[in-house]
């Protein structure tokens, strides 16, 4: 009797854990442990659903976790792209992929890039040469199919002075040619109360917020969110983590831009760092990671993103 | 299409919640009818005139209140330097000086008698109509005193029985002018902003078409001049009891002509303009004359003749002139016709002005 209150306690507090991992990495890393536990993938996906993952998210993790080379289909496809503007290289000849459910950073400082490869993902800027294809089409080519199927949310983008957030919500979706149901969607970002509200009168974090619910209109398959943190006190910051967090557990995967290391660190399941209008490494956040090993107080401590940054660049973050 | 319409529905809502744009669009100029409505300025012009009479005989006195019967005369009796005065000062326009003996008339009298007229030079023309006026009625006079029958007259009939005020020409001007503001500087502003504030690069990460939001936003601003018009016309004709005639469709199709014509404006200046700071200076650059010259408070035939060469071709003109014409001589189409043609041609010049200038986002470079 004893035994299996104890036992009880101890499967709560595992699912408990299990329900709190931030993504793809974490439960892929789980999944790989628990399999040599000896679990069969069977009853860990039965857990991992039972807790509150998405089948779709459950699915992919198990599929990477059993194929190292992410042998499923990336749904964003980037190869060799790059952007001039006259003289001066904004983008060069980048290639990554970004595979469904995950949430994928592009780390690195102001002017390495990351904004202008947002934009052309988003199909707003034409590139100078390159492919991008999104879910199977031609961001270039097939522009309005991709634009009908992403969400964005840009660095500095206001809206119509004069609506409610609800009507913006509403307007929105209608170019899209969709209704949406706008009460439940700021219920999702917690601005259900402003409902009747402009955006002129939201703070900081409830304009990002809401700027990510507009991103959210048309149920996107891939949501875009340029340095969605920048200029946001640490609160609104770790709101808008959880919410990303959140929408990813809907199952739409995510590509944020940041110069924060922090974010990047505990958001990301992977992260390409950029720098000079190149990538200087992609890979998951853990493999970064462990590229190097800091020494402190002769205690073997793993090293920061921050220090990754340092070695790979060879500079602080310009602000 | 359903994209558009509800675009357009979304418009309309900022549009009306706009406080300022609806103080631009309708407040002023209403304030402006009202206001030129209640000056009147067809009240018959008085003319002052002092007259000096020493001992006035019956018939003297007689006389003079028979002057004080016209209504345009305002009279005033004094002695012949303090009216001398007066009128050295402005406040008369005419002294008339009527000797004691004037009307001691015989009939062996071989010379007329005489009333002298002092006039202010500066104030020339009003003498010469109180002189006329005198001479006509002095005349009169002695026809009945020689018992001359009357051979002819003159009967004057106004043809024109409607009577027209300066209002009646005032308010088709006014609904013209004011279409032209709104839809310049609504369009202007709000576009040259959206471009600045990235409201336009949010658009364009979207499917839609930026012809559909260019779209919702010209029907939104025909809608409104439409509106626009139509409560003046009411205003005017409830309140200040302005004729106005003719059709309203015919106005209802040059109010459209005319708001499409000045869209294309709108765009255009929003197209050059970098900035948001510089649309008014360009708008005002290019509105302001036309308020002027484009007959909306004064007719173009007032104008000196190398103006009016100018002034006749202005798009206000083409607007304000057929609206006019519609409004108090109940004009049919085949009279405005080459008005409407002009909007059309201006209408064309002005739209392929702004697909070339505007742009939904800065070109890359």
């Amino acid at each position: 009797m004893a035994s299996s209150c104890v036992d009880f306690f101890v499967i709560l507090a595992h699912h408990i854990k299990i329900s709190k991992m931030t993504g793809l990495a974490e439960i892929i890393k789980y999944i790989e442990k628990t399999r040599e536990i000896g679990l069969s993938d069977k009853s860990i996906a039965q857990e991992l659903s039972h807790v509150g993952w998405p089948k779709a998210l459950v699915d992919q993790a198990m599929n990477q976790s059993q194929n190292k080379d992410f042998g499923i289909q990336p749904i964003i496809s980037v190869k060799n792209l790059t952007k001039r503007y006259g003289d001066f290289i904004a983008v060069d000849s980048i290639s990554f992929d970004v595979y469904p459910g995950e949430i994928f950073g592009i780390l690195g400082p102001n002017g390495a890039g990351k904004t202008t490869t947002m934009k052309i993902m988003e199909g707003i800027r034409k590139p100078t040469s390159g492919t991008i294809i999104l879910d199977g089409k031609d961001v270039l080519r097939e522009t309005d199919a991709v634009k009908s199927m992403i969400g964005v949310q840009l660095q500095a983008s206001t809206f119509f002075e004069g609506l409610t957030l609800c009507e913006l919500l509403d307007t929105f979706a209608s170019l899209y040619d969709k209704t949406v149901d706008a009460m439940e969607l700021l219920r999702e970002v917690q601005l259900d109360e402003k409902a009747k509200s402009q955006v002129k009168e939201l703070s900081g974090g409830q304009k990002q917020r809401f700027s990510i619910a507009v991103g959210l209109v048309n149920n996107p398959k891939v949501l875009f969110l340029d340095e969605p943190t920048t200029g946001l006190d640490p609160q609104a910051r770790r709101n808008l983590w959880d919410l990303a967090t959140q929408i990813r557990k809907r199952g739409t995967t995510i590509i944020i831009t940041t110069h924060y290391m922090d974010e990047a660190e505990t958001l990301c399941d992977r992260i390409a760092i950029m720098d000079h209008a190149k990538i200087v490494a992609l890979d998951t956040t853990d493999k970064l990671l462990d590229l190097i090993e800091v020494k402190e107080e002769l205690v073997l401590k793993r090293a920061t993103l921050e220090d990754v940054f340092l070695k790979l660049t060879g500079h602080q973050l310009r602000d | 299409m359903k994209t558009t319409l509800k675009l357009t529905i979304a418009m309309f809502k900022i549009f009306v919640r706009n406080k300022q744009a609806l103080i631009f669009t309708l407040v002023s100029p209403l304030l402006i009818m009202v206001i030129f409505g209640m000056i009147g300025f067809d009240k018959p012009q008085k003319f002052s005139i002092g007259i000096a009479s020493i001992n006035p005989q019956p018939q003297t006195i007689q006389f003079i209140e028979q002057l004080k019967q016209f209504p345009s005369f305002e009279i005033t009796l004094g002695t012949k330097d303090e009216n001398l005065a007066k009128l050295k000062n402005g406040d008369f326009v005419a002294v008339l000086d009527i000797p004691s003996d004037f009307f001691n008339i015989t009939d062996t009298q071989s010379e007329p008698k005489t009333i002298t007229v002092y006039s202010n030079a500066s104030q020339a023309a009003q003498a010469q109509t109180v002189v006329s006026v005198l001479n006509q009625y002095l005349s009169r006079a002695t026809m009945i005193l020689i018992s001359a029958p009357t051979l002819f007259t003159l009967q004057q009939e106004s043809i024109d029985s409607k009577n027209l005020k300066y209002i009646d020409f005032l308010l088709p001007g006014l609904v013209a002018m004011s279409v032209m503001q709104m839809s310049v500087f609504s369009v202007a502003f709000l576009f040259a902003q959206y471009k600045e504030k990235g409201v336009l690069k949010r658009l364009l990460a979207t499917p839609m078409k930026a012809y559909q939001f260019v779209a919702a936003n010209s029907i939104t601003r025909l809608l409104v001049s439409v509106i626009q018009a139509f409560i003046f016309i009411g205003v005017g004709v409830l309140m200040l009891h302005v004729h106005v005639e003719g059709s309203m469709f015919l106005v209802l199709l040059c109010v459209i002509l005319g708001a499409l014509m000045f869209l294309g404006l709108g765009f255009t200046i929003s197209g050059i303009a970098k900035t948001v700071e510089s649309v008014p200076a360009i708008a005002n650059l290019t509105v302001f004359p036309m308020m002027f010259l484009g007959g909306t408070f004064f007719p173009i035939s007032s104008m000196p003749d190398w103006l009016q060469k100018f002034a006749q071709f202005l798009p206000l003109t083409f607007f304000s002139t057929p609206l006019r014409a519609i409004m108090t001589e109940s004009a049919g189409f085949s009279k405005i016709k080459g008005d409407l043609l002009g909007m059309l041609i201006w209408s064309a010049i002005l739209i392929t002005l702004a697909t070339i200038t505007f742009r939904f986002q800065e070109r890359e470079g």
